[in-house]
């Protein structure tokens, strides 16, 4: 015969914690940052096809770190989640912070009740209109729900990496600047990032419906080069 | 085109509440279309849509880099219900979708394409290749015509950026798919405008030969064909011409389509009505 024994509340939910946490520690950073012209996310990330930065709607990114099946079941839910939202009603109705607390609910869900938390922190990007400045939304591991108007930092050491980005930022900085500035941070003092471990896009209006860019590697290094 | 009152009846989408997230068994992959289906009721039409005229005129033509469509601006409801209709829309950035029969099964057809094609591309990252969007819209057709008493026939034309050239695609009602080598025409107009296109059509055209005989196909429908508008002086009204080439689609500037209508328009009166000359 089994028996359960008694885990006090407070214990279960550091161990969750210390769990996912871990497994988010193993991944690589990525840093989401407002320029002037639009929102610049830089991710380290070796792979070149398994992304961690992706469109989901005109005016919305996703950012993911974590397990990358994790991470990426939850930006396809988000791409059908806003191109349905679109199709019902209207294209202007797909909203960041709408889908933000989606992914809120239902990591949280995951964290509580869930077989195992998921192992993965998220971003949902907001470009800003005439009706409101861009957004940055943070859906922790546990489904705690921050927005940040500035900056943002998931993934491994991104508490030493906040503050290397926070240490002289500027939402007004040129695109490039903001590359640059990013890149830095990411990297740290003792090494520098090649270019092929680097994946940046950006979400800028150039006067068409959808904002979202990825850049190529010519094109970051012609920026980190500059 | 024609215009029904029914176009409420048509959406047969219902959201649904939450983030939509299947497990890898029931998953409905890049496909707009199958994700829809996890949400969509079973519709109380069992038939297949009898086929009407459809009123209207569009043709595409192939030319020497990419493709060339135009289609007139008129719905009809037993009267002129519409003059400024859009009929012909980008599908995407490399292909343009145009519509015949009724308008609002027809105006919804093209907002599930445009979405679907960009729906596949953010969730694979890729592109639908040319030949995927046609086959894409087969089932759709299917669909439209066996679950509503509306019909729906489109026409795809785009530029293959694989194969480096233009290509066309034509339907029938229950979704058969063919690619035309040359030229195609949907609608009442039909006749009057793939006559002129016979006629006229050459291999290797220039993209300003291929827009010339183009207009005058629609121009030639527009006379002819009561379903189908032709230039509206009066008013202003155009029949919308767009090319795809490498470059992508384009529509023509107000400008440039007036004048190529009025100078079609001038010939044919200044020779009494009569289609004479070399391009008549």
């Amino acid at each position: 015969m089994s028996m359960s024994y008694y885990v006090a509340p407070e214990q279960m939910i550091r161990d969750k914690a210390e769990f996912a946490q871990k497994g988010i520690a193993r991944g690589r950073s990525l840093i989401a940052a407002v320029y002037q012209a639009g929102v610049v996310v830089v991710a380290e990330n070796p792979s070149v096809s398994l992304n961690k930065v992706s469109e989901i709607y005109d005016r919305i990114a996703f950012a993911g770190v974590g397990k990358y099946n994790e991470y990426d079941r939850l930006r396809e839910g988000g791409i059908r989640w806003a191109d349905q939202t679109g199709f019902t009603y209207s294209r202007e109705d797909v909203d960041a912070r709408a889908l933000a607390n989606y992914y809120a609910q239902h990591i949280g869900d995951m964290f509580t009740d869930g077989a195992k938390p998921l192992e993965v922190e998220v971003l949902v990007i907001q470009l800003a209109s005439a009706q409101q400045a861009s957004k940055i939304y943070h859906v922790a591991f546990e489904g705690t729900i921050t927005d940040e108007p500035q900056f943002a930092v998931i993934g491994g050491e991104s508490e030493l990496i906040r503050a290397r980005v926070a240490e002289q930022f500027d939402p007004a900085a040129s695109f490039s600047e903001q590359i640059q500035h990013c890149v830095t941070a990411l990297s740290g003092a003792e090494r520098t990032l090649p270019v092929q471990d680097l994946e940046i896009a950006r979400l800028e209006d150039i006067g068409e419906r959808r904002t979202f860019k990825r850049l190529t590697d010519a094109e970051v290094s012609e920026i980190l080069a500059s | 085109m024609r215009t029904s009152s029914f176009a409420a009846t048509c959406k047969r989408v219902v959201n649904r509440v939450g983030l939509p997230l299947f497990d890898s068994g029931t998953d409905p992959g890049p496909s707009f279309i199958a994700f829809l289906n996890e949400a969509t009721p079973d519709s109380v039409f069992r038939g297949v849509a009898e086929e009407l005229a459809h009123a209207t005129t569009v043709v595409s033509l192939r030319f020497a880099d990419g493709v060339v469509m135009v289609g007139d601006r008129q719905a009809t409801a037993g009267y002129i219900a519409e003059r400024d209709v859009r009929k012909i829309a980008a599908a995407d950035r490399y292909c343009a979708l145009a519509i015949s029969g009724t308008a609002a099964t027809g105006l919804e057809f093209i907002r599930i394409a445009q979405l679907s094609f960009e729906h596949y591309e953010k969730m694979t990252g890729r592109l639908l290749s040319l030949e995927g969007k046609a086959n894409y819209l087969s089932p759709l057709i299917y669909r439209t015509t066996t679950t509503t008493p509306f019909v729906v026939v489109p026409m795809l034309a785009g530029y293959d950026t694989a194969r480096k050239q233009g290509r066309i695609f034509r339907y029938d009602r229950i979704g058969g798919c063919y690619e035309q080598p040359n030229f195609d025409v949907i609608g009442s107009g039909t006749p009057f405008a793939e006559s002129t296109l016979r006629l006229g059509f050459r291999e290797g055209m220039t993209k300003d030969e291929a827009i010339n005989l183009a207009a005058l196909a629609v121009y030639e429908a527009g006379d002819n064909d009561p379903s189908t508008g032709g230039p509206d002086f009066v008013r202003n009204i155009f029949p919308m011409i767009v090319t795809v080439t490498e470059d992508g689609f384009e529509e023509l500037a107000f400008e440039e389509t007036s004048e190529r209508f009025r100078i079609i328009n001038q010939r044919r009166t200044a020779s009494g009505g009569r289609a004479e000359g070399d391009l008549r």
